[in-house]
C-alpha cells in the first residue's frame, strides 16, 4: 500500500523520534519507519538501560558502605539478573513513552525496515507485508551500532558488545573491556560493583581519552582503588578461545577472561539503505550534511549518529528540530557543534564541554585555569561523595569560558550552567557574580570559577 | 493573509528613489517585526530599513545594487504556508531609477501577472514551506527605522573583547539572536584591513557621483546662489572654556566633553535670547523657531552630513556630549535614522581639528544662519598685565540677508562670545 505524508523518517531514536514532534508540531503529516521497538538504541539498549544498571551499582556501593552511615547490615545478596530485568523495565517504559507521544502527535509508526526507493519514496518491509512512504522531505536517522577490532568478531556469548551486554542476565566471573570511553568506564563501574574481575584496556595512554588529562587521572585512581585493573597504551591483537573463555592477546601480554566487552566505539549505519543509488554522498563513513541537515540529494536529510560526531543522544534531538524546522521552512539556528555537554556515568561522574586545558594551550590561548576539590564543598562531604573536582580553563585576558571538566558527585547536572554561560558568551564575572545556593553541589562551580580567577574562597 | 509587504521606505523629505546597498537578510530568513532588513542609500545616509511585520522573508525583489523608486514593493515577508506567488508576480520589476528620475514612472507592472489557466494556485515558489498559515497580521509597508534607544544588546564576551581591541560596539551589526552583537561580530570587526591603496595605471578616472555627491552638487548652488549671505567673524578668548573642559573631563563618570560641545551648547542658549536667528524664510513670512534643532557637519569621505541635534536647548553639557558622539559615530558609519537628518533651525561646522584659523560655511536652506569654527590657537595677547599668550578661536556666522540683518548677528556672535568667555554659564 502507497501512504503520502509530508516528512517520512527512518528510525525513531532520540534524532528521529525527536524530529517527528517536531515536524507534527510545525503541523506537517509525519510517517515513522522503525524495525525495532520505538526510541532506538538510546532508549531500548543505550543511555537508559545503562542508567538504570549504573544506578544499581551505586545502591550497592552505598550498601557496601553502610557502616560509614551508621547503618549495620547482616550482609545482603545482589541479583545481577534482577538488575538487568529491572533496566529492561525501565527501557520498556521509555519506549512506551515514545509510542505515546507518536500517537499524541498523530505521528504514524510503520514498523519495518525502511529503504530509500528514490530520494522522496521510502519502503517498508515489514511483518505484514511491503509498503511504501511517499513524502515530501524525508530524513534518515537510523544511527550506529557498535564497532569490533579486526580478530575480535562480536558473537554476544563470549565476546559482547553494549547491545548484548544490557541484555546479558549472567555476569561473569571476569571480563575485559576493549576500549575506555564513556561506554566502557560505566559498564566497568557496573560490572565492578557486581563482584565482577574486571580488565579495562585502552589503546590510547590514558582511559576517557575525549576528557581533560586530570579527569582522566582522577577516574584512574579511583577505579584502582575500587580493584578494577586499569591498562592503558596496550593494543588488543586477538580473543581466542581459551581458559576460562577467552585468551586475549596484547602488545603486553595474554589475559585470560570468560568474557570481552568490545567498546572500542560505533560506526555509523549507512548500508542497505538505498543511499547509493539516490546518490547520497558520505564522508568517512558518515553521511555528509548541510548545517541544516540536508545531504548531498535536496529534500533528504540525515541526522544523529549517521551524521557524524559526536554520537549524542542529545546531539541528535537537537539536530532532529533543525532538521524539522527547516523542512517546516523555519530557518533554524543550526547547531554549535563546539558547545555540546558530554557525559559519562560512572562513578565519579565526568561531564565536559568546550576544550580541555592542553587543547586549548595547543591552540595558542593565554589561559588561566581554576580547579575546586569537591572534598572542600560542604554538600558533597555530607553527601559523603568527596571525589572529584570542577576545573575551569578560561581565556586569560577576557573569562572567555573556553572548556569546563567536572568529575564527581553529579557532574552531569553541574556542567550545564557552563553550557548556558558560553551559549550566552558570559565570562568568568558573569559566573561569580550569580549568587550558587548554599548547600550544593553548584557551589563547586563556582569556586573554581574564582579560582580561576585568583579568588576562591573556601579553598 | 499575514502578507507583509516591503516596500523603498520614504526616508526623508526630498527622497524619490533608494539604492539598496545589501539584504542583511536573506530569502527563507524568519523575520521578527523591527529586525533589520536591509541598508538603502538614499541621498543623504544609508539607512537601516527595518521589518515592520514577522514571517519568512519569502522573496527580495530588488537585488543589492538596485535603485528603486520610493513606495515599490522590494520584498515580501509571510509564512511559509502563504500565497504569494500572485503577489510577487504582481509586482512591477524594479526599473533602475536615476536620482533626481520622476518616481512614479514604475507605477505600472513591466511584466504582466501571470493568469494561470484553468487551476487557480499557482505553483508553490519554494519547495520548502508546508506549514499551514498561523495567525499573525502586520501592517502593510515597512517604513523607516525607529529610534531603538541606547542600549547595545552584545554578549558579556562581545563587550569585553570590544573593550579591549577598540572597537565601538555601536556601530556593529549583531548576528546574534535578535541582533544581539557576539564575539565572531566584534572579531571580524576588529580583524577588517585597512584598505590597500593600488597604484592605477591609468592618468585619471571618472568617478561616478555617489548618492550624497550628486545631492551636494544639486543642493550647493541652490544654497548659495538664491540665499544672500553675509558674515560676521569675532574672535573668543578660549582660555577658561579649556581650563573648564579640562577640569570637567577630569571628573570620572562624566562623559568627556569636546571644544565643540562646548560651542553647541552657547549657541543653544544665545539662540533662545535671540530668536531671530534661529528663523526661516518661508514664503512671505519668518518664522521663528522656539526651540534649537542644531545641526552639526560630519567630514565623510565622500562628502559632508549633517545630523541634527534636537532641543539643544534643554540639554545639559554632559547630555550634548554624548549624543554628539553618537550622531558623529553613527554618521561616519552611515548608520543614521531618517529623523536625524532633517529639522535643524541652525547648524554649526568645525574644522578646528584641521586647524583652521577661520573659513565661512554655506547655509543649509531653509535655516537662517551657520556658524563656522575654527581652531583654538595660543596667540599672543595683550591685557591690562601687558603681553601675554593666550588661546583664541575664531567664529564666523554666515546669516540670511533676507531673514536677519548684520546687527543681529553681531549680537548673537556676542552674546556666544560672552558664554564661552564666562564658561560657568554653559553649567546652568
Amino acid at each position: 500500500m502507497n501512504h503520502k505524508v509530508d516528512v517520512a523518517i527512518v528510525g525513531t531514536g532520540p534524532g528521529g523520534y525527536v524530529a517527528a514532534i517536531r515536524c507534527a508540531q510545525l503541523g506537517l503529516t509525519v510517517g515513522v519507519v522503525e524495525d525495532d521497538r520505538p526510541g532506538g538504541v538510546c532508549l531500548n539498549w543505550g543511555c537508559i538501560p545503562t542508567k538504570a544498571l549504573l544506578r544499581n551499582a551505586e545502591v550497592v556501593s552505598l550498601l557496601g558502605r553502610a557502616a560509614e552511615f551508621g547503618i549495620r547490615l547482616s550482609g545482603f545478596e545482589v541479583n545481577y539478573a534482577e538488575a538487568i530485568q529491572r533496566s529492561r523495565r525501565v527501557a520498556d517504559r521509555m519506549a512506551k513513552g515514545v509510542e505515546f507521544l507518536f500517537r499524541k502527535n498523530k505521528i504514524t509508526l510503520f514498523p519495518g525496515r525502511g529503504t530509500l526507493k528514490s530520494k522522496n519514496v521510502v519502503e517498508v518491509k515489514g511483518t505484514s507485508g511491503v509498503e511504501t512512504l511517499e513524502a515530501r522531505a524525508v530524513i534518515l536517522a537510523t544511527g550506529s551500532e557498535p564497532k569490533s577490532l579486526p580478530g575480535v568478531a562480536i558473537d554476544e556469548k563470549t565476546v559482547i558488545s553494549s547491545t548484548g551486554a544490557v541484555r546479558n542476565e549472567r555476569a561473569p566471573k571476569s571480563l575485559a573491556i576493549i576500549g575506555a570511553g564513556a561506554v566502557g568506564v560505566e559498564f566497568a563501574d557496573v560490572y565492578a560493583a557486581y563482584g565482577v574481575q574486571v580488565t579495562l584496556l585502552e589503546a590510547l595512554p590514558r582511559i576517557v581519552p575525549l576528557e581533560d588529562e586530570e579527569v582522566a587521572k582522577e577516574l584512574t585512581r579511583t577505579f584502582t582503588r575500587r580493584g578494577i585493573t586499569v591498562k592503558t597504551g596496550v593494543k588488543v591483537a586477538s580473543a581466542k578461545p581459551g581458559g576460562p573463555g577467552l585468551v586475549v592477546e596484547t602488545d603486553d601480554g595474554k589475559l585470560e577472561v570468560e568474557q570481552v566487552l568490545m567498546a572500542v566505539g560505533r560506526a555509523a549505519k549507512v548500508t542497505g539503505l538505498g543511499l547509493e543509488a539516490v546518490g547520497v554522498q558520505l564522508e568517512r563513513g558518515f553521511v555528509k550534511v548541510s548545517p541544516l541537515m540536508e545531504t548531498s540529494v535536496k529534500g533528504l536529510y540525515a541526522i544523529g549518529d549517521m551524521a557524524g560526531a559526536p554520537l549524542l543522544a542529545h546531539k541528535a534531538m537537537a539536530e532532529g528540530v533543525v532538521a524539522a524546522e527547516s523542512i517546516a521552512g523555519r530557518a533554524p539556528r543550526p547547531l554549535d557543534y563546539g558547545n555540546i555537554p558530554s557525559c559519562t556515568y560512572c562513578r565519579p561522574q565526568i561531564a565536559s564541554i568546550g576544550s580541555s586545558e592542553a587543547r586549548a594551550r595547543e591552540q595558542g590561548r593565554d589561559v588561566t585555569v581554576g580547579k575546586f576539590p569537591f572534598t572542600a564543598s560542604g554538600k558533597a562531604v555530607a553527601l559523603g561523595e568527596t571525589e572529584g573536582f570542577v576545573k575551569v580553563v578560561a581565556d586569560k585576558a577576557t573569562g572567555e569560558l573556553l572548556g569546563v571538566h567536572i568529575v564527581g558527585p553529579e557532574a552531569t547536572e553541574i556542567i550545564h550552567e557552563f553550557a548556558v554561560g558560553r551559549t550566552l558568551e558570559a565570562t568568568l564575572e558573569e559566573i561569580i557574580h550569580t549568587i550558587h545556593a548554599h548547600p550544593t553541589l553548584s557551589e563547586a562551580a563556582l569556586e573554581a570559577t574564582l579560582a580561576a580567577l585568583g579568588q576562591a574562597i573556601h579553598i | 493573509m499575514a502578507v507583509t509587504k516591503v516596500v523603498m521606505p520614504k526616508l526623508s523629505e526630498a527622497m524619490e528613489s533608494g539604492k539598496i546597498i545589501k539584504w542583511l537578510k536573506k530569502e527563507g530568513d524568519r523575520i521578527q517585526g523591527g529586525d533589520i532588513l536591509a541598508e538603502v542609500e538614499t541621498d543623504k545616509a544609508d539607512v537601516e530599513m527595518e521589518a515592520f511585520g514577522g514571517g519568512v522573508l519569502r522573496k527580495i525583489l530588488a537585488p543589492a545594487g538596485e535603485t528603486v523608486p520610493v513606495g515599490v514593493l522590494i520584498g515580501v515577508i509571510a509564512e511559509p504556508g502563504d500565497d504569494v506567488a500572485a503577489l510577487i508576480a504582481s509586482a512591477p520589476a524594479p526599473a533602475p531609477a536615476r536620482a533626481g528620475a520622476s518616481a512614479l514612472a514604475v507605477a505600472a507592472p513591466s511584466t504582466p501577472a501571470p493568469t494561470p489557466t484553468g487551476s487557480p494556485r499557482p505553483p508553490a515558489v519554494a519547495p520548502a514551506p508546508m506549514r499551514p498559515s498561523p495567525v499573525t497580521s502586520a501592517p502593510a509597508a515597512a517604513v523607516a527605522a525607529q529610534p531603538s534607544g541606547g542600549r547595545v544588546k552584545a554578549s558579556p564576551l562581545a563587550k569585553k573583547i570590544a573593550a579591549q581591541t577598540g572597537v565601538d560596539l555601536r556601530l556593529l551589526q549583531g548576528s546574534g539572536p535578535g541582533g544581539r552583537i557576539v564575539r565572531r561580530d566584534v572579531e571580524t570587526a576588529g580583524a577588517a584591513p585597512a584598505a590597500m591603496r593600488a597604484v592605477p595605471d591609468a592618468e585619471f578616472e571618472d568617478r561616478p557621483l555617489s548618492q550624497m555627491r550628486a545631492a551636494i552638487a544639486r543642493q550647493m548652488p541652490l544654497s548659495k546662489a538664491p540665499v544672500p549671505h553675509f558674515y560676521v567673524t569675532n574672535e573668543v578668548a578660549m582660555d577658561r572654556a579649556w581650563e573648564l573642559r579640562e577640569e570637567l573631563n577630569a571628573l570620572e563618570g562624566q562623559p568627556k566633553i569636546s571644544l565643540n560641545d562646548l560651542v553647541i551648547r552657547a549657541c543653544a542658549l544665545a539662540l533662545m535670547t535671540h530668536p531671530g536667528v534661529n528663523a526661516s524664510l518661508q514664503g512671505d513670512a519668518i518664522r521663528v523657531f522656539h526651540r534649537a534643532h542644531i545641526g552639526i557637519a560630519v567630514a565623510l569621505e565622500e562628502g559632508l552630513i549633517t545630523p541634527v541635534l534636537r532641543d539643544c536647548h534643554a540639554k545639559s553639557l554632559a547630555q550634548i556630549a554624548d549624543e554628539s558622539r553618537d550622531l558623529a559615530a553613527r554618521a561616519r558609519v552611515r548608520k543614521l535614522r531618517a529623523q536625524e537628518l532633517s529639522g535643524a533651525t541652525f547648524s554649526i561646522s568645525n574644522l578646528g581639528m584641521f586647524d583652521v584659523a577661520e573659513f565661512s560655511a554655506i547655509i543649509n536652506p531653509p535655516e537662517g544662519a551657520i556658524l563656522a569654527v575654527g581652531s583654538v590657537r595660543r596667540v599672543p595677547v595683550v591685557d591690562e598685565a601687558g603681553l601675554g599668550v593666550g588661546r583664541r578661536m575664531a567664529l564666523t556666522i554666515s546669516c540670511d540677508h533676507r531673514v536677519m540683518d548684520g546687527a543681529m548677528g553681531a549680537r548673537f556672535l556676542q552674546d556666544v562670545k560672552r558664554l564661552l568667555e564666562e564658561p560657568l554659564r554653559l553649567l546652568i
